[in-house]
């Protein structure tokens, strides 16, 4: 088989169409379904590894800390996501607890895993091992973080409870809010883009390799 | 290959371009990540902070406890947490890792207890049961002693007293615990001051000690001359004056309490200082009657059998009552080679009259010069029926001057006193007695005059026989003809009185109108009966 | 910068150009290239399943099974959606009674409780997402099974829809989770998670499942139009069977 890189292919439609450059902050669409075929990613790539680190920073945060703390005749009580996921599974709900756990935890920690681990420095001059696999693994990742609908779901269990209770927030749930914004930023980066910056990176280097050959 | 030429065109171009400064642009992102950095820090700082002293208190029991949620509070306030719980290597007790406040630092003093605040039935109360609620939680008492310990035993029942509770401790004695146990509630006129606080057995086994506590102010009411009680339950009294029932509170009458009162509520006392002990009575009256003062113990050994003597008899003098046996025994005088019966009473020779306690000083010492010069006098201890019909003995002591003089020893303990053989001792005496007269009595004599008197009486009857057959041959023909005539008389007789017989039929005549004239009279007077008018008027036509 | 360079277009179609369904395009079945599913480089020539040169997934010209899969899927979706509602998702136990709260007695709650937005925020997460998701990939499944014409541009849009809010019916599940983490005090108040969460959770696994499963380019299937092309000369492939390609003369080398 023989690669095409003049080529692109609509990946909702199957339209194809010629491969064209991309001015700054571009995005190519197919003519016939509105997809987005390719676009710019220009400068977000060098932001991507503090949004990442501050993410992960704030993953952390959010998980030690208790989320919040609600009060009741002076009887107090507390969680955090670990916590909560360890009471669904005392309560027998098993199943419902490993899936909580995978879409708030699992999940978007694999992802931002992942990106730190490519991103780093010192993987940007050489492949890093593993990054087939990896990059692959952050893609079938993706499509299931669910931290901003867990956000949601905080505030609508706050507000339930704000009717009978004192309902006092935790650290974490200002460092949840955080997290979504950052995960919000960082998941809208396509990951199939850094098959191409890579490449983009090795023709460079290629080049100058050759060049200097 | 043939490169598809005819394929469509571009993609449409969406977005205009824009021009942007770039070089700030990356290190305004950095500053995300910083700040969230900053702020996880001070979190973690602002944590570490606020913490405390770790303690370890070792309980029997985790029950209640949880790590990371149980609270350790003192007045109510939180003080700490448990953070953790391992079974101890030897697995006898639970350690349990709690992680005081900054504020509370003072807990980690060498004297403070901690406990765990359970729902808890005591005989002071029901306490602790917010717990059932909220959970248990541990609670502490502030030590104040100046060192510190990491590693504390925790106690398994709430202290009775926190050290910040004031009030006055005294010491009780008495035979048995009855219902009463740690927590009982203290009373003075029905009002609980204070409550039981520990209690042992006395190391001779011989009674219990308690350690009670009475709360502030009412620690003043304990004086000198209080009296304590139990209170436990009914107080019954049947006496001369009628049925009483008395009840302190209905909480004693399952959980036991004791009560005190000044036995002299004229007089003033003097507040007694802590520590002070006093003796601890069944009921009220027995505490409020005369002092018996101490009990003196008294051995009395008898040579006679003790059927009949159980411990609990009374020792009576002159009708008082001055005491009771305690035990009796069999003991083999080597020196006498004999039985002997030594009987253990216990007297109170205070009640024989309070000026015989006034005017001794000292107890025990005088006590043994008035001994000696009674014993002098013929003082004994005697063995007495108490009851003829089911054979039960008290003692009696009493005074005979015949008796016998002893020596009495008034060091030796316990004291012994001399004693007398007891009233069936007498019976025995008598009936010996009785016995020796009739051992005097000459059977042999006797029974030679009675041979005598038979062989007499043997002629007597033969003379008899003798009269008897001449009657039969003399007298008897004269006697038929005689019974002949008797005979002809009773036929005349007879005739006479037969059916036939004129007087016979005429007597019956007779008998027959007087029956007619009685039955006249009688139908007379039915009818006056009925018709009693006619006396008056006459009989009336029908 | 790219390397690629812009080469002059026989037109340029306008900026702000709407995408037009019946454009008429080459797809890249009918050209002999497929695109990978993960990188997005064009390959020409290749076997089905063979790996992408660059990242190394296998290419498929479709997804596997596509309809197949995202229809069992869907009606196991279907089917756990009725214990969903039905079972309680939450019981609330208070030293006085216990209540059993099912997703659409959450809303009612929230609505006589004067939380309106609230209300409206779980109604359209919990209730109606999902039933809408069922009633889209139906449709689409549908459609994409008849290679109907139909509004493909709507239902591709549809597509795109059910993708994107696909994760948003988790809400409920969360909000049970936080609540019976919280809400653990004892004997005053206790919530546990009811039975319906789970299936509720099955619920949107399956759907996700399902679109994932789904491959968009089906509902632009269609049969050729020009069979005397010489370029496309081999017949488009079944959706459902798409290993007969490699039974079909390649047309490039």
């Amino acid at each position: 088989m023989q690669k095409r890189t003049d080529l692109i292919v609509c990946e909702e439609c199957d339209a194809v169409y010629q491969r064209m450059a991309l001015g700054e902050r571009e995005i190519a669409r197919c003519l016939r379904c509105g997809a987005e075929l390719e676009r710019d990613t220009g400068r977000r790539l060098q932001h991507l590894l503090p949004l990442t680190i501050g993410a992960l920073i704030l993953f952390v945060i959010a998980n030690t800390f208790p989320i919040v703390t609600i009060e009741l005749q002076g009887l107090s009580s507390q969680t955090t996501l670990i916590g909560a996921v360890v009471a669904l599974t005392r309560d027998g709900m098993s199943e419902v607890a490993l899936l909580v756990l995978a879409t708030t935890l699992l999940f978007p920690l694999i992802q931002l895993g992942v990106l730190l681990y490519l991103l780093l420095p010192g993987a940007r001059d050489t492949r890093p091992p593993g990054f087939v696999l990896l990059l692959r693994l952050m893609q079938a990742a993706r499509p299931w973080g669910m931290i901003e609908v867990f956000m949601l779901g905080v505030l609508v269990a706050l507000i339930k409870l704000s009717n009978m209770a004192e309902v006092i927030p935790g650290p974490a749930l200002w460092s949840f809010g955080g997290l979504t914004v950052l995960l919000t930023v960082v998941v809208s980066f396509n990951p199939r883009y850094l098959w191409h910056v890579w490449e983009q990176q090795q023709a460079e280097q290629y080049g100058d390799k050759e060049a200097g050959a | 290959m043939t490169p598809p030429d005819h394929s469509d065109d571009k993609p449409a171009l969406l977005q205009p371009r824009r021009a942007r400064q770039r070089n700030w642009l990356p290190s305004l992102v950095w500053l995300i990540p910083i700040v969230a950095a900053i702020v996880g820090l001070t979190l973690v700082a602002k944590i570490l902070v606020e913490r405390g002293p770790m303690v370890t208190v070792s309980f029997r029991s985790a029950e209640g406890l949880e790590a990371g949620k149980t609270k350790v509070k003192y007045k109510d306030v939180e003080i700490g947490q448990v953070q953790s719980l391992k079974l101890a290597a030897d697995r006898s007790h639970v350690l349990v890792g709690i992680q005081l406040n900054q504020d509370a630092s003072g807990f980690n003093a060498e004297d403070t207890r901690f406990w765990v605040v359970r729902p808890r039935i005591a005989a002071s109360g029901i306490s602790g049961l917010g717990t059932l609620l909220s959970g248990a939680y541990i609670g502490a008492d502030a030590g104040a002693s100046e060192e510190t310990k990491k590693n504390f035993v925790g106690l398994e029942q709430p202290p009775i007293v926190t050290r910040d509770a004031s009030g006055r401790q005294f010491v009780l004695h008495t035979d048995d615990l009855g219902s009463l146990d740690i927590g009982s509630p203290i009373f003075y006129r029905r009002i609980k001051v204070g409550q039981v606080v520990a209690y042992d057995l006395d190391s001779d086994g011989r009674g219990v000690t308690l350690r009670i506590f009475v709360n502030a102010p009412y620690d003043k009411f304990v004086t000198q001359a209080s009296r304590f009680w139990h209170a436990s339950g009914f107080d019954m009294e049947l006496n001369a004056s009628g049925f009483k029932l008395h009840t302190q509170a209905l909480s004693t009458v399952v959980l036991g309490g004791i009560a005190f009162r000044d036995r002299d509520e004229e007089r003033v006392s003097p507040p007694a200082k802590e520590g002070s002990e006093y003796p601890l009575v069944e009921d009220e009256s027995t505490a409020m009657k005369e002092p018996d003062g101490v009990p003196q113990t008294a051995l009395l050994y008898f040579d006679q059998s003790l059927r009949g003597l159980q411990p609990g008899a009374t020792v009576d003098f002159r009708g008082v009552v001055l005491g009771e046996v305690k035990s009796i025994g069999v003991e083999y005088d080597k020196t006498r080679g004999e039985f002997r019966m030594p009987v253990l009473v216990q007297i109170y020779p205070d009640r024989l009259g309070r000026r015989f306690h006034e005017e001794t000083g000292e107890q025990r010492r005088s006590n043994a010069q008035v001994l000696r010069m009674l014993v002098k006098r013929g003082m004994r201890a005697q063995l007495r029926n108490g009851n003829l019909l089911t054979g039960q003995l008290y003692v009696a002591i009493d005074f005979f001057p015949k008796a016998k003089p002893a020596q009495i020893d008034p060091d030796k303990v316990p004291l012994e006193l001399p004693t007398i053989p007891g009233s069936l001792d007498e019976l025995q005496q008598q009936l010996s007695d009785i016995a020796g007269k009739l051992s005097k009595v000459p059977f042999d004599e006797i029974g030679r005059d009675l041979q005598t008197t038979l062989k007499t009486l043997n002629k007597t009857l033969t003379t008899a026989e003798q009269t008897a057959a001449r009657i039969n041959n003399d007298i008897a023909p004269e006697m038929q003809a005689a019974m002949k005539d008797a005979r002809k008389t009773l036929n005349a007789a007879e005739r006479t009185l037969s059916d036939d017989a004129p007087l016979q039929s005429d007597i019956r005549q007779t008998m027959q109108e007087l029956s007619k004239a009685a039955a006249s009279i009688r139908i007379l007077t039915d009818y006056l009966q009925q018709h009693p008018e006619s006396l008056i008027r006459g009989k009336q036509e029908p | 910068m790219s390397v690629f360079t812009r080469q002059a277009a026989p037109h340029v179609p306008d900026l702000t150009q709407e995408p037009d369904e019946d454009l008429p395009v080459q797809d890249a079945a009918s050209l002999g290239v497929i695109g990978c599913h993960h990188c997005g480089t064009v390959w020409e020539g290749a076997q089905p399943h063979q790996a992408c040169g660059v990242c190394h997934a296998p290419l498929h010209v479709r997804k596997i099974d596509s309809l197949t899969r995202t229809w069992a899927l869907l009606i196991a979706a279907c089917i756990m959606y009725i214990p969903a509602n039905m079972m309680p998702v939450m019981v609330t136990s208070t030293l006085f009674d216990e209540q059993r709260d099912t997703i659409l007695s959450g809303v009612i709650y929230f609505w006589t409780s004067g939380e309106w937005g609230l209300a409206l925020v779980v109604f359209v997460a919990s209730f109606l997402v999902p039933l809408f998701k069922l009633v889209a990939l139906g449709i689409l499944v549908f459609s994409a099974r008849r290679r109907s014409r139909w509004r493909r541009l709507q239902r591709a849009k549809l597509y795109r829809v059910v993708e994107a809010i696909g994760r948003w019916s988790m809400l409920d599940v969360f909000v049970v989770s936080v609540l019976t983490g919280l809400v653990k005090i004892h004997g005053f108040a206790n919530i546990h998670a009811g039975i319906g969460i789970a299936a509720f959770g099955a619920v949107v696994v399956l759907t996700m499942l399902a679109s994932l499963a789904f491959d968009p380019r089906l509902i632009w299937d269609e049969r050729p139009t020009d069979p005397a092309a010489d370029v496309s000369s081999e017949p488009l492939p079944e959706p459902a069977s798409p290993h007969d390609n490699a039974n079909k003369p390649q047309e490039t080398a």
